[in-house]
């Protein structure tokens, strides 16, 4: 339990002192403000200007940021690990355990800072059309696609040794996934999907079997990328 | 019970490389053990195994008595390692990462910080503890590893080529660290291809390549059994008769020598005693007509003695794998087969090929 700890506030130090954090949170926050005032000014509708800030804000800056977070979070350090840490008083479970719960947990921490108060003010300051339900069922299915992309990058640092190779994997999944899940019949699981019903869900409209259903997939999915994660690592040569 | 022992130790990578080939490996408690070979031979795979950081392919391994998997924290907790060219978090500073090395051991952190301030003077790094490692040289990166293996105060330090990037003055300093930590209970395993550092710290030596053990056993002894086969000799008169008569002091092929002007060095490998090849030079000295200027027996004996167990072991790889099916079919005991294999019936007996 010492190890996991001190790998987790190890990892929690260095997330809060990469250039992708400096730069994550300020394009989300930006953006956010701009939109609250064009919203109060212009009587936009709560709910269309919420999924407006997911499509062309939050969701591509998010997707890219959370890919190299993830993707870097054990093969960024694929020297140091076996040198300086797994040599030492530390089990392949603690370290994989405290990686996966600092890189999950940092990017949850970062969305929720951001989109709680930026919903607060789009709520308070635009037309207001949304139900505080929706907003909740809404914002979690973004937080649980979110934590799929974290949970996937955290797969793909595991498997592969370098660190673009596994951010590139990871676009290049979430970006094609959508014309193979089309294919497959299977449209509802896309992101495009989920985010072209936001409006929808934060007024409360949609219908709660196909927001559970987002929600069971995605957790599932990312519980099964973290699974393996574990397995690999455990079994990896160093 | 050894603190160290591999049985049948065999790594092959991808079924492409094989960077163990069997390697029976047993280190006893308070040894200071040099672990000698070429650069390739299997040093730091050995290693790795041991800490938990790669599998085997096949064969056992036990540390303290026990078998060493990578969830054997508990096993690691004990023991010290410095990897050869360590890498560490560059933007860490020796303190922090003394302490992060302390909170992994679980050492609290008031103890800690006492342990980092010996330990970044026993290495001479204080004048550098404020600064971050990333501008560290590769001499102040294996000081502070060998900081770091002793932070826990570790019962058994594995040392990969703990003189590697040294300056004299920092190898010298770094050996003189290594002889004040042996003893106390505590066992040290030094991987090297610096042979003089060996001779310096170590009491027992194997010599690993391709993979295996080729010999194992205390330093006296190598040093002794180095001596025994090695004769060199200053002559003065007719060099070219002495030197056609060399052949004739033991049996065919079992001599070698070397000869720059007027000086020979002549090595035996025999089974004679060594006091029997100085008697038959001296006899040859004598029939030939020539006259003795000096004689001393080994020089650069250890350097020496390796290499040549080197080149012995190369030759004989088909009788040893030959010894090894006779052995894997009579003998089901893996120490009495390590002791077939790695002793006279593989052809790379302690006495006369050294």
């Amino acid at each position: 339990m010492q190890a996991f700890l001190a790998i987790l506030r190890y990892d929690f130090g260095q997330l809060i002192r990469s250039w992708i954090s400096r730069i994550w949170v300020p394009l989300l926050v930006l953006p956010a403000f701009a939109l609250v005032i064009i919203a109060h000014e212009e009587s936009e509708l709560a709910s269309e200007t919420l999924a407006f800030y997911v499509w062309a804000v939050m969701a591509p800056i998010s997707a890219i940021a959370v890919a190299i977070l993830a993707s870097s979070a054990i093969s960024g350090e694929a020297t140091i690990i076996s040198d300086s840490i797994l040599s030492r008083s530390v089990t392949r479970t603690e370290y994989v355990a405290a990686k996966i719960i600092s890189r999950l947990g940092f990017t949850l921490a970062v969305y929720l800072i951001v989109v709680i108060p930026f919903t607060y003010f789009v709520i308070r300051y635009a037309a207001s059309d949304t139900s505080v339900v929706g907003v909740i069922i809404g914002l979690m299915m973004l937080a649980a696609m979110l934590m799929f992309l974290a949970a996937l990058g955290i797969a793909m640092s595991v498997t592969m040794s370098s660190v673009l190779p596994a951010v590139l994997v990871v676009l290049l999944s979430v970006t094609l996934s959508g014309p193979v899940l089309q294919f497959l019949g299977l449209t509802w699981m896309s992101t495009t999907a989920v985010i072209d019903q936001l409006p929808e869900t934060f007024r409360g409209d949609a219908q709660a079997w196909d927001q559970l259903r987002v929600l069971l997939v995605f957790s599932a999915l990312s519980i099964v990328a973290l699974g393996s994660s574990v397995l690999i690592f455990r079994n990896k040569d160093l | 019970m050894y603190i160290v022992q591999t049985t049948d130790l065999t790594k092959i990578y991808e079924n492409s490389y094989i960077a163990l080939n069997a390697l029976n490996l047993r280190v006893d408690k308070g040894m200071v053990f040099g672990l000698v070979g070429p650069n390739g031979a299997g040093k730091s795979t050995t290693f790795r195994i041991l800490l938990g950081l790669q599998k085997p392919t096949a064969g056992e391994v036990s540390v303290f008595g026990e078998s060493m998997t990578p969830e054997r924290a508990d096993i690691r907790r004990r023991i010290g390692y410095l990897p050869t060219n360590p890498s560490f978090p560059k933007h860490m500073t020796p303190i922090t990462y003394l302490e992060f090395v302390g909170s992994i051991l679980g050492i609290d952190s008031s103890r800690a910080k006492v342990q980092l301030a010996r330990l970044l003077q026993a290495v001479d790094l204080v004048g550098a503890s404020a600064q971050r490692i990333q501008g560290f040289s590769t001499g102040m990166m294996t000081r502070l590893g060998i900081a770091a293996a002793l932070m826990g105060d570790p019962e058994l330090l594995i040392l990969d080529e703990p003189t590697s990037g040294l300056d004299p003055a920092g190898r010298k300093q770094t050996i003189e660290l290594i002889r004040e930590l042996s003893g106390r209970d505590r066992t040290i395993i030094i991987a090297t291809h610096i042979l003089s550092d060996v001779e310096r710290v170590c009491s027992d030596v194997g010599i690993i390549s391709q993979g295996r053990i080729i010999y194992s056993g205390p330093m006296a002894e190598m040093r002794r059994l180095a001596r025994q086969g090695s004769i060199s000799i200053e002559i003065e008169g007719n060099a070219s008769a002495f030197e056609q008569q060399i052949h004739t002091l033991d049996e065919i092929g079992s001599v070698r020598y070397e000869r720059v002007g007027s000086e020979f060095r002549i090595t035996f490998l025999g089974t004679e005693p060594l006091s029997e090849y100085v008697q038959r030079v001296i006899n040859l000295i004598d029939r030939t007509g020539v006259e003795m200027l000096y004689m001393t027996t080994g020089a650069d004996e250890i350097e020496e003695a390796f290499l040549r167990r080197l080149e012995d072991d190369r030759t004989r790889g088909f009788l040893r794998a030959a010894a090894w099916v006779a052995v894997q079919d009579l003998n089901d005991d893996p120490i009495a087969e390590f002791t077939k294999l790695e002793r006279p019936d593989a052809g790379i007996s302690r006495n006369p090929a050294i």
